[in-house]
């Protein structure tokens, strides 16, 4: 085991890791952040996605020691406090999900995607959610809902 | 239980490898082998991760050629203006691997050295003990064919036959020094070795592109329009020289180089040839003759786009 500082949500924390371990697994299972889900466990699904220094990686395929000495940030910390972020407020304005389940890697995966296409079309959405199954809604809903909030951060 | 490092040189790679006599991985961006690991495929104690290895020049596009790092990202290179502008097969190709997350983290020397797949071999440990394990795995015969003697694993890299097409070499760094070699010599037409002129504790440092072609064409067949790896990938190239380099991969072991004069080249001796040279069996999702058959389709669909005009 080797002991880590990792830097996630902007709190830093100590922690013993085993080397082949993934950064999902780390932040699940010894930080307790579960809002990272598991899922396919081998890079398919993309409900694992968390932020490595602003990029979006999926934490089932992230080494751990990878992420020493970067920023991390989970689903727990893309809020402000209470207040959610416009890709959440419109996921849940839009019904963008039903189990909830896919819902923190498509978070993930349009947080930075829209920082940095502010005005994207529904083909573009759904080409940069590709990645991120949903295995209750069909998308629609979900690409609308990301629409919303891109309007919402361009205004 | 093993280690990790994390090398900030080739140079210092290369001497954790040569400490870590033969049990260890390298991992770049690491997305295809971290399921290796999970699968119990890939059991090496030591992981060595190149991913902090900084390259100097990431893209290089001077006087119409390319020179490009190895630890390049697969989205790097397809949002590449230069890439797009001069070599937009290679974007191309580049945009077809994976999801647009993974090709953040993806390199385009791992693309080129992914490992080859079966639908026999990349599975968990429990399908494979459930099914009777395969000859590269821990059993003895080949479960696609029943045979002994050979492994038809497919290679499925999409930027590979791109570059295969475009001439590319490669620079390849091991204890001895870098040596330059042409990319279509690194494949050999086997399922087990796929790999050759590649040391254990070599390292892919550098791709380069002599020249950017008159025309190209690219085509991926797979499942999903995301994610899949390939089924069928073909790319092609015409160069300034009127020569013709179309590259088949997916099919077979190692891509498949066709090499021909554009102007002695019939689209009879072309299917002849692909057929001749694919060593195809039913080991992937798509059945092998449905395969087959899209090979001709896409063979024909590049002949009429490049000899209609």
């Amino acid at each position: 085991m080797d002991k880590v500082e990792l830097n996630v949500n902007g709190f830093s924390h100590t922690v013993l890791v085993d080397s082949s371990e993934t950064i999902l697994d780390t932040l699940r299972n010894r930080l307790y952040l579960t809002g990272t889900k598991k899922c396919c466990d081998e890079g398919t699904c993309g409900s694992c996605t968390v932020h490595l220094d602003g990029k979006p990686v999926l934490g089932c395929l992230t080494p751990t020691m990878r992420c020493v000495g970067k920023k991390i940030v989970t689903i727990e910390g893309i809020s402000a406090g209470e207040d959610l972020h416009p890709v959440q407020k419109h996921l849940v304005k839009n019904l963008g999900l039903q189990c909830g389940f896919c819902t923190p890697g498509v978070v993930m995966t349009a947080v930075p995607y829209l920082e940095n296409n502010p005005d994207p079309s529904i083909d573009e959405i759904k080409n940069s959610l590709s990645g991120n199954l949903c295995r209750c809604t069909g998308y629609k809903k979900i690409n609308e809902a990301i629409q919303s909030a891109a309007e919402e951060m361009n205004s | 239980m093993g280690n990790y490092y994390h090398p900030s040189s080739i140079k210092e790679a290369l001497r954790l490898a040569a400490n870590n006599s033969g049990n260890y991985m390298y991992f770049s961006g690491g997305t295809d082998l971290q399921i290796y690991r999970k699968q119990g495929l890939e059991n090496s104690e030591t992981i060595i991760d190149l991913n902090a290895i900084e390259a100097t020049e990431r893209i290089l596009v001077k006087n119409a050629s390319l020179q490009m790092s190895a630890f390049t990202f697969l989205e790097e290179i397809s949002l590449s203006k230069d890439i797009q502008l001069h070599f937009p097969l290679l974007a191309q190709a580049a945009k077809s691997v994976a999801t647009p997350v993974i090709r953040k983290t993806a390199t385009i020397g791992g693309n080129i050295l992914v490992n080859n797949r079966c639908t026999f071999y990349n599975q968990s440990k429990e399908w494979r003990q459930a099914v009777g394990s395969c000859m590269r795995d821990v059993g003895d015969i080949c479960q696609v064919t029943g045979g002994k003697n050979k492994c038809y694993s497919r290679n499925v890299s999409d930027t590979a036959p791109a570059l295969i097409a475009l001439n590319a070499s490669v620079v390849v760094h091991n204890q001895e020094g870098e040596e330059e070699i042409p990319l279509k010599d690194l494949y050999s037409p086997d399922g087990i070795i796929f790999h050759q002129h590649l040391d254990k504790d070599a390292i892919l440092k550098k791709i380069n592109i002599p020249e950017k072609p008159k025309t190209w064409w690219f085509k991926k067949l797979r499942l999903r329009k995301t994610l899949d790896f390939t089924s069928l990938t073909l790319a092609a190239v015409v160069d300034n020289k009127d020569i013709v380099r179309i590259c088949i991969n997916g099919m077979s072991m190692s891509p498949i180089l066709i090499e021909e004069s554009f102007h002695s080249l019939s689209i009879e001796n072309l299917l002849k040839q692909a057929r001749k040279n694919c060593k195809t069996v039913d080991n992937d999702l798509m059945p092998m003759k449905y395969r087959k058959e899209m090979m001709n389709v896409f063979l024909k669909q590049w002949w009429s786009t490049v000899y209609s005009n």
